[in-house]
């Protein structure tokens, strides 16, 4: 058990959260998409009502199980359901949506435990053809809400950019465990008590 | 279909049937139909209970029974059902052509759960004929 890891995915419908579980997972991924029937939010067939189930096996031999969240609103309470046990977040941000930073604003603070940990990372997708807002933007938004977090640019469709994510993740996630054990409280960050490895 | 496109009449149409649902069967203290990806149609509901919100989790609820059903190869799914202290919720798809609509119904405790399955499909099948109907309408040359 203590060499698998759950993560999440998270953020706003069509930022690519079942495109990046498909781009890396092993087995064949778990979706639950029905019709889209609101065009006007984003234009594509199919959305994701309850979740998405993938796995992938690192080269360090760890285990992580990916679970993506529907991004919708009304399905806000399946984030909590999903979010259980979960030891990071990735938050995708599609940059051709009205308002991304109020996008990163709500998924943030839906997340904020983790956030507040360490145990996120933001990854920022179609920034080629949206280049605003900037990374300088979402830096500056983060800082201006206290949280810190790295911010990518990715783009959900390639497998190495997605892992590139989870890397950062990973590496953020260690970074703060080895910080609590140095100071001999478990507690801290996200809460966990000891879940990880 | 966007939900927020269906004619008036089509709603009208659903509402009435959700009406009948909910009046036709002792017990029944709420009906919802719903779009697949959990958008409100047609409600509903005796309690305090959100039809928005509910309807987001019946979409959901019907998606991962058919997704573990297939998961373990049972065939398709037929309904779902949620057993709880004091009632039950019951989830299944309207069986129409295309795979659009999904129908909650909400019993007390005691209310005999045949029944419910049967009159919950039959609401069921009714709103599949009105989807189907108001789909080939719209496919007619104007
Ligand atoms: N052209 C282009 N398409 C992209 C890019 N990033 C993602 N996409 C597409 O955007 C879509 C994302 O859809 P999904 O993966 O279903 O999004 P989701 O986040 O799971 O959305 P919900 O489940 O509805 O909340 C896919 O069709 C991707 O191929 C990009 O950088 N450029
Ligand atoms: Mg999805």
């Amino acid at each position: 058990m203590s060499e698998e890891l759950k993560l999440l995915f998270a953020g706003a419908m069509g930022a690519g959260k079942t495109t990046a579980i498909r781009a890396i997972s092993e087995i064949a991924p778990i979706t639950t998409e029905a019709a889209n029937s609101d065009h006007t939010e984003c234009n594509k067939e199919e959305t994701t009502v309850a979740m998405d189930y993938g796995e992938i096996t690192l080269a360090t031999g760890e285990k992580l199980r990916l679970y993506g969240t529907p991004g919708q609103a009304r399905f806000q309470f399946m984030w909590p359901i999903l979010a259980t046990g979960a030891l990071g977040v990735v938050i995708l941000i599609d940059n051709s949506r009205p308002d991304p930073l109020a996008d990163l604003e709500l998924y943030l603070d839906a997340f904020r435990a983790l956030a507040d940990g360490g145990a996120a990372v933001v990854g920022v997708g179609r920034m080629d053809r949206c280049p605003q807002p900037s990374l300088e933007a979402y830096a500056e938004r983060l800082a201006a809400l206290d949280v810190v977090v790295p911010i990518v640019p990715a783009d959900v469709r390639r497998r190495d950019e997605v892992l590139t994510m989870l890397e950062i993740l990973l590496q953020q996630l260690e970074a703060t465990w080895a910080y609590d054990e140095a100071i001999g409280d478990g507690l801290s960050g996200h809460g966990l008590m000891g879940a990880h490895p | 279909m966007n939900a927020r496109a269906i004619a008036p009449d089509v709603i009208a149409a659903f509402d009435e049937e959700i009406r009948k649902l909910h009046a036709r069967v002792a017990g029944v203290i709420g009906c919802v139909l719903a779009t697949t990806d959990g958008r409100r149609v047609s409600a509903v509901v005796d309690n305090e209970a959100d039809p928005q919100r509910v309807s987001a989790m019946v979409g959901s609820i019907v998606a991962l029974g058919e997704t573990i059903g297939r998961e373990v190869m049972i065939g398709r799914t037929q309904f779902v059902a949620v057993s709880a202290v004091d009632g039950m919720i019951l989830l299944q798809r309207v069986p129409a052509k295309r795979d659009l609509l999904v129908v909650g119904t909400l019993a007390r405790r005691h209310t005999n759960l045949g029944i419910l399955l049967h009159e919950t499909g039959i609401a069921a099948e009714a709103a599949a004929r009105i989807l189907d109907d108001w789909l080939g309408r719209d496919l007619q040359p104007a």
